[in-house]
């Protein structure tokens, strides 16, 4: 089918690029499996809860679009949907992780008793990590199938069954990611809780999907297949969803906060106190500088939202406050909370993910046209201003 | 210009958003003085159409939120630190974390008020201001554009001509000291 959009074709040089962060990451993660194991699968669920985030956030982007009714970016959809190619190789990561870090979690060892002991207990936590991510792709990809299908059938029904299809997702994605990140991450410190950690993990999830959706759209308006369709008026929305969801990022943050704080039980501020001590407190002040406080006043006026260069810096620096995230949610509880480790092993992984990422989300992108050429509503998208 | 000076006005009334749209932006691009455009609803793309310059409403919005913010954590810390101090759960009387949220809504209300406020001041929108309709309906379903004749190249059959073109309903010239 012949498109006026022409395809996304990498330079020799950016493919190599991918392929050797790729390939640095996976040779980093082997050796630390066999000299820090401990450390080398604490950054492999890090970097796998990161995938899963920018996978299952494009999703639950493209499913609100689609149950909204909106029409302005459609014309970019195709950029979400390539992004949840990542979701296998998640789901992947994530099942090697319970299956081979099980001394990441201490209650494989110490058995928690009562219910909490039935729902720590490790076929339980298996079975469902196995349904949760079961359902997820299932549902995933037939709202990226019936998208695809639609270029060469121009069937204007396929974007309402996606409607119903996305309404669907949005329900299930609602009811299981909380439990699935209680089980992943949270049980990194099974005597530690929070009510807030499942809407705490998806306002980082949203937010990192957003910011990567930035950078790729931009990356793709520059290398070929969105010049003719990106304009500042899709930047804009773009960069106003950023800045509302790092605000309610850091709303989430504080509300989880304040609560501990203002309780002061010990068992529950004992999670922030690892977390401030030990070295750890200038990196947990960081969190909220490069997430929230720095893009806040960034983004504020309107022209810095419809500049491409400067909403891509922007979106880096929360990509990073993404990594940073998660690395002080998962380190301390499973690596240590005496000092804080970092070197080339988390380097060299964290290096790698982005290399994989692109080399997952090339070959997505690829594989069909770059833009949803039949889609009812690609016109009033591409016309679409504020 | 002084305001005793009677200016000379073109109006034209349109049925349709669209229709004022293009009418709007054709004026502006073939230099006519675009005295005004009055809408019964906020109409996309309009500010674009009229060459507005940005609003400076969100700089009030900015500033008196940040000083409604600044103002609360100042007042909380001495109402609970300095002038009557309650021991509350055994806490510091300098709490940070329990002045953020009413902090938090404090700035919210200043901000939103405070642009309010400006909007209505800056427009002369106070009470006991009567109404003046640019013509009947531009509350309900009519769109008018009202062109300024500045000077004597404004040839009032050509411009109505124009916007005629565009589908205009009713024109009419005015003398008056302004717009409405």
């Amino acid at each position: 089918m012949t498109t006026p959009y022409p395809g996304l074709t990498p330079s020799h040089r950016t493919r190599a690029l991918f392929k050797w962060l790729a390939l640095l990451g996976a040779a980093t993660f082997g050796l630390g499996l066999l000299f820090a194991r401990q450390r080398a699968l604490s950054s492999f669920l890090l970097l796998n809860i990161g995938f899963l985030g920018m996978g299952l956030g494009a999703a639950f982007f493209i499913a609100l679009q689609y149950v909204c009714g909106a029409h302005w970016a459609v014309a970019l959809r195709r950029v979400p949907e390539a992004m949840c190619g990542i979701l296998p190789w998640a789901a992947l990561g994530i099942l090697i992780t319970i299956l081979v870090g099980r001394s990441l979690y201490p209650w494989t060892e110490e058995h928690a008793t009562g219910m909490k002991g039935v729902i720590l207990s490790y076929p339980f936590v298996l079975g469902r990590t196995v349904v949760f991510l079961g359902i997820w792709l299932l549902l995933v990809r037939a709202l990226v199938h019936g998208s695809r299908l639609q270029d060469d059938t121009g069937d204007a029904s396929l974007s309402e069954s996606n409607v119903r299809l996305s309404a669907v997702f949005l329900v299930v994605f609602g009811l299981t990611f909380w439990v699935a990140v209680f089980d992943w991450v949270m049980s990194l410190e099974p005597e530690w809780y929070s009510t807030m950690y499942g809407v705490y993990h998806f306002a980082g999830l949203f937010l990192g999907a957003i910011a990567a959706i930035i950078i790729l759209v931009v990356w793709l308006s520059r290398v070929g297949p969105l010049r003719s369709v990106l304009t500042a008026e899709h930047l804009h929305d773009l960069g106003k969803l950023l800045f509302g969801f790092s605000t309610f990022w850091m709303y989430i943050w504080f509300s989880e906060y304040m609560l501990i704080w203002y309780a002061d039980f010990p068992e529950e501020t004992a999670h922030f106190v690892r977390r401030l001590t030990g070295g750890w407190g200038p990196l947990f002040v960081a969190n909220m500088v490069v997430t929230w406080l720095i893009p806040f006043f960034i983004l504020l006026p309107k022209p810095v939202k419809r500049n491409p260069d400067m909403l891509v810096r922007v979106a880096c620096m929360i990509l990073f406050g993404r990594w940073l995230d998660l690395y002080l949610l998962i380190y301390p509880a499973a690596v240590g909370h005496e000092t804080v480790t970092f070197g080339v092993l988390e380097l060299g992984m964290a290096l790698g993910a982005p290399g994989l990422f692109m080399l997952v989300f090339v070959r997505a992108y690829r594989a069909c046209a770059p833009v949803p050429i039949a889609d009812p509503l690609l016109n009033a998208s591409l016309s679409h201003h504020q | 210009m002084s305001s005793k000076t009677n200016r000379r006005f073109l109006l034209g009334v349109f049925e349709r958003e669209e229709d004022l749209l293009v009418a709007t932006d054709a004026a502006r691009t073939r230099g006519f003085d675009i005295a005004d455009v009055y809408t019964p609803y906020a109409v996309h793309g309009l500010d674009k159409a009229m060459g507005l310059r940005a609003s400076r409403l969100p700089w009030v919005c900015f500033a008196l939120g940040l000083a409604g913010a600044t103002f609360k954590v100042w007042f909380e810390f001495w109402t609970s630190a300095v002038d009557w101090p309650i021991n509350v759960g055994g806490k510091p009387w300098n709490s940070l974390p329990a002045f953020v949220p009413i902090t938090f809504e404090v700035m919210v209300l200043f901000a939103g008020l405070s642009t309010v406020a400006a909007f209505l001041l800056g427009r002369g929108l106070l009470p006991g201001r009567r109404a003046k309709l640019a013509f009947p309906g531009v509350t309900d379903n009519k769109f008018a554009l009202v062109l300024e004749e500045t000077d004597a190249s404004f040839d009032v059959d050509e411009v109505s001509a124009m916007l005629r073109g565009f589908g205009v309903t009713h024109i009419e010239e005015r003398v008056d000291q302004e717009p409405l």
